[in-house]
């Protein structure tokens, strides 16, 4: 494959310097959806200059901090090889049981109470499917796909068509003021991204992952416990996903039984934008954020440039044609690079 | 008796209770939620087998498969408020053929595909309501931008809504900037909110045309400080804008009494499965709601109500 | 029909996830006719399965798909795609024929699109139509403005609506599709290959199978059932809008699986893909006429579909041990 496209080499040994390091760099798919990133918004500044003001970017990052803490625990699933799409409905069901528990409307319980019963909820359930895929062998694409359907029916039928509100009130502060004027899902995302950077790259556990996911039977070979391994990406997503819950669902104004709804993929598409390999082995939580920041800023980049009556109706098109044209960018370079490296090693 | 169809038993006597099926847009949201409420009360008051489904989803496709098997089920009378029209009549009129009374509430369907309509407002009436009241609110004269949030670009209603607004937004001096779409999703209407604040200087106001975005953009609004400059009006129940209200940031809830609609429409179906109400009938006697004109083949609920701070707490649903 | 084609496998006894699905199926149909009057009545089943219809002829293409370990995540986008096509062409031209043959070319180029990114760009299936899952939905809603067309004529949408001997005309088509597909899957060598595909791709590849022009003919396959799918959809409601389809791939892919297709590719054939939909669909209309609540039917079947591939895990292990 990609014969033709290989950058010029051996004919000088100047270009060839620059076409490699070139080709290095533009390698990092971090580079790209950086680049992607800053000219969006100088091109969107230029329009508007109000988009590039602190309170616009102060929302987008507050809307990134969700995606991006439940995105480390799924960027973690895809690397050993599995997936996780049932993130949106396990969210709206930890949202439910801990509007039931804490709001003043319902059992008004202490938040001592009830937030650490969140996370212990999410991280069980978290525990529960990574069980289901490595003792019980079901593909996680199913077993998340059933919990996909199943937990929002289970929430739908608990709410009882009836909205939540009235968090209380030191909850609702953290969420939308924060603590110092940063909003606590900030705060947290940034603890999470530094504990998940911590696990990959400076603990044992985390060259596990990759390993596994890179190849499960050398993983086996060499002693690793697979299930072990798998309980715990699946318990860690669960747990960031109550985590996600407790940090951004109180900023909202109710809480509604359609909460999260397609956060999953917004999560998976991020995931896989951010250069995270499907297959497994494969990624960096870097580009995973980058890829956060990119798909949040669409919504806010098609308001700032005024896209009209009709065009807003083109906004889901636009937003699909963008993912498409990171995928498709990046498989490019890769490829280049791919074709390259094979051209070196012969 | 009507409804001969299906299995149901010909042992049909006297003593047998009607079964009534109501059919909501989307089962599970709270503004259907107090629809059912007063259909609960109607059906205890009249001694009637209420039935109440939806989809979860508000796929119309699931909607027209309920009432296919409610047609088989053989049930009396099928209450339908049509997510998509279209899509529906054909399991309507089908059910209408097996012998079974079919009436809309809430939105109407095609005219052949049903005997009522149990009209609390039509879209004409729910879109210069709106508009009526924020300019009202803001005061006749002003001028500057104003924003509506929608929920998809496909939800029919938003759009009828969004046509009848236009007309009435244009006779203003207010000018209509951009219309968003967010879908159903909080954390998307929340957005976009905050977005058209930042993006427009000269926002005045944003109708908030869904049960989820409506209280998104008076989140939005809240959260910017904006309290005051910007004013959100929308449909919504008046239970989930109390807060709202009470805090300044809504100054009007523009909807009807969905528990009085829910009433109406078990009244409706009962009148017409017992033979009691006929077409061309002017009017009917509906419980506690008293005597209710009919005008041709719509069931009049009366004028869509405006909540505001002096009434909003009279009102539980 | 049989697919006992799996290269490499040992076992005796292929059919334990069909039995399986099958004894479940049974027990689902017994308990539904015991609790509900008149639940077994084929009248009524017959009535009550034109829902099913469209799911099922997506069900084929995406069978053949997940097969080779690949998956289609875009099949309800582009029905909506092709529905809109439908609508707009005949807005346009009044015309019943072009309009039906933009909603299938519609499909066609959509799954073309698929197929040319997975197969010449060598991108994981799951992000391709991930990606396209957006693109389509959006360029529907984009193209239509959100926007309903609808009244396309009684004929046509008697088409849809009406039966011959009883079976709904959509059905009728289906099961001649099914048959013509597990034929080819299973007496073909083009079929035979996508197990290999799925089995091991580059085993496939380096025995000479031509991977890359049988993938691409596969998604555009799939994009051409959805078109069709879309087109009965359209006739039957008579109504063609950007949202039709939405939510469909999650179904279809959970029939398909139910039905003992392998998501990891290799294994999978047309009669188990059929139990499979027969058993969420008879769970569904069971459900929902004992309980009327659509919360639980959703609950019931995202339960079914781990419960039964665990037994067949678990059954599969201890015969093989």
């Amino acid at each position: 494959m990609s014969r033709s496209q290989t950058p010029t080499i051996g004919h000088d040994s100047n270009t060839v310097r620059l076409s490699v390091r070139f080709a290095r760099l533009i390698r990092h798919r971090e580079v790209g959806l950086l680049l992607l990133i800053t000219l969006t918004s100088v091109v969107v500044g230029i329009k508007d200059i109000h988009f590039l003001s602190f309170e616009v970017w102060r929302d987008i990052l507050v809307r990134c901090a969700p995606t991006a803490i439940v995105a480390c625990g799924v960027m973690l699933v895809v690397v050993t090889g599995e997936i996780d799409i049932s993130v949106g409905s396990l969210m709206a069901l930890l949202a439910a049981v801990m509007g039931r528990m804490i709001s003043e409307n319902e059992l008004d319980l202490s938040c001592w109470i009830g937030i650490p019963a969140t996370l212990c909820l999410g991280t069980l359930i978290g525990v529960c499917t990574g069980s289901l895929v490595s003792l019980g062998r079901v593909p996680s694409i199913i077993v998340t796909l059933g919990l996909l359907t199943a937990l929002r029916g289970l929430t739908t039928l608990m709410m009882g068509g009836e909205n939540i509100d009235r968090l209380p009130e030191g909850l609702t502060q953290l969420a939308k003021q924060g603590l110092f004027g940063v909003p606590i899902s900030i705060l947290t995302a940034v603890g999470v991204i530094g504990l998940t950077s911590v696990l990959i790259h400076h603990i044992p556990l985390g060259r596990r992952l990759y390993a596994l996911g890179s190849s499960a039977e050398s993983a086996r070979m060499a002693g690793l416990s697979e299930v072990r391994l798998k309980l715990f990406v699946f318990g860690y997503t669960g747990f960031l996903t109550a985590l996600a819950t407790i940090v951004d669902v109180p900023r909202l104004p109710k809480i509604e039984s359609g909460i999260g709804s397609e956060f999953e993929l917004l999560v998976v598409t991020c995931v896989v934008v951010g250069g995270v390999a499907i297959s497994g082995g494969q990624g960096r939580l870097i580009g995973v954020l980058l890829a956060v920041v990119l798909m949040t800023m669409i919504r806010p980049v098609l308001t700032f440039i005024d896209i009209g009556e009709a065009g807003e109706k083109w906004t889901r098109a636009i937003q699909g044609m963008f993912i498409l044209l990171a995928v498709v960018t990046d498989s490019f370079f890769s490829r280049r690079q791919r074709g390259s490296e094979k051209e070196h090693a012969a | 008796m009507t409804g001969t169809s299906g299995e149901k038993s010909t042992d049909s006597s006297g003593s047998r209770k009607l079964r009534i099926a109501l059919l909501p847009k989307i089962k599970g949201i709270s503004y259907f939620s107090s629809c059912f409420k007063g259909a609960e009360e109607a059906a205890k008051e009249l001694g009637v087998e209420l039935i109440y489904d939806g989809p979860t989803d508000g796929d119309p496709r699931k909607q027209a498969e309920m009432i296919e098997q409610w047609t088989i089920d053989g049930v009396d009378v099928i209450c339908v408020a049509p997510n998509a029209p279209d899509v529906v009549a054909g399991a309507m009129k089908e059910a209408r053929a097996a012998g079974i009374s079919v009436i809309t509430w809430d939105a109407d369907g095609t005219t052949e595909s049903r005997s009522f309509f149990v009209n609390q407002a039509s879209a004409r009436a729910i879109g210069e309501g709106l508009v009526n009241t924020m300019l009202q609110d803001l005061g006749p004269e002003t001028e500057g931008d104003v924003v509506i949030i929608s929920a998809d670009a496909t939800s029919a209603n938003q759009n009828a809504w969004i046509e009848a607004m236009k007309p009435a937004l244009g006779k203003s001096k207010l000018n209509l900037a951009t219309i968003k779409y967010p879908g159903e999703n909080a954390s998307n209407a929340l957005a976009d909110g905050q977005d058209v604040i930042s993006k427009y200087p000269n926002l005045k106001g944003i109708f908030g045309i869904s049960s989820v975005s409506f209280p998104g953009a008076a989140e939005a609004v809240e959260q910017s400080g904006k309290g005051g400059q910007v004013l959100v009006t929308g449909l919504s129940t008046p239970n989930d804008m109390k807060k709202f209200v009470h805090n300044g940031t809504v100054r009007s809830v523009v909807l009807w009494n969905t528990v009085d609609l829910g009433y109406l429409t078990i009244h409706v179906a009962k009148a017409l499965a017992a033979g009691e109400l006929k077409d061309g009938a002017a009017s009917i006697k509906a419980g506690r709601l008293g005597e209710l004109s009919i005008v041709g083949d719509n069931v009049m609920l009366g004028d869509i109500m405006v909540f505001t701070k002096a009434n909003i707490d009279q009102y539980d649903f | 029909m049989n697919s006992m084609h799996d290269a490499g496998s040992s076992r005796s006894f292929r059919w334990w996830h069909e039995t399986v699905i099958g004894a479940l199926l049974v027990i689902v149909l017994l308990v539904a006719g015991w609790l509900v009057p008149g639940f077994l009545k084929p009248q009524s089943q017959l009535l009550l399965s034109r829902q099913l219809w469209e799911f099922a002829i997506l069900a084929l293409g995406m069978t053949l798909i997940i097969i080779t370990g690949g998956i289609d995540l875009s099949v309800g986008s582009t029905m909506g795609l092709s529905a809109v096509a439908f609508g707009g062409v005949h807005a346009a031209s009044g015309s019943l024929v072009a309009a039906s043959l933009a909603c299938l070319a519609t499909g066609l180029c959509c799954g073309a699109v698929n197929g040319a990114l997975v197969s010449q760009l060598r991108l994981h299936p799951l992000i391709v139509t991930l990606a396209t899952f957006a693109a389509y939905r959006g360029i529907a809603e984009g193209w239509s403005q959100g926007h309903s067309y609808s009244r396309f004529g009684d004929d046509f949408s008697n088409l849809a609506r009406g039966s011959w001997l009883g079976v709904p005309l959509p059905g009728t088509f289906f099961f001649v599709m099914a048959i013509g597909f597990a034929v080819f899957l299973a007496k073909t060598p083009n079929g035979r290959f996508l197990h290999a595909i799925g089995h091991n791709e580059r085993a496939a590849k380096f025995s000479g199978i031509a991977v890359d022009r049988i993938r691409f003919w596969l998604y555009t396959m799939s994009g051409l059932l959805a078109g069709l799918a879309s087109l009965i959809y359209v006739a039957r409601f008579d109504t063609a809008k950007a949202d039709f389809g939405k939510g469909f791939e999650l179904d279809v892919i959970t029939a398909v699986v139910l039905g003992g297709t392998s998501i990891y590719g290799g294994r999978g054939n047309i009669l188990g893909t059929i139990l499979g939909l027969l058993l969420i669909h008879e769970t569904r209309m069971f459900v929902s006429r004992y309980w009327g609540s659509d919360e639980l039917r959703s609950i019931v079947i995202g339960c079914l579909l781990i419960v039964a591939v665990l037994a067949y895990q678990l059954v599969s292990r201890r015969r093989r041990s």
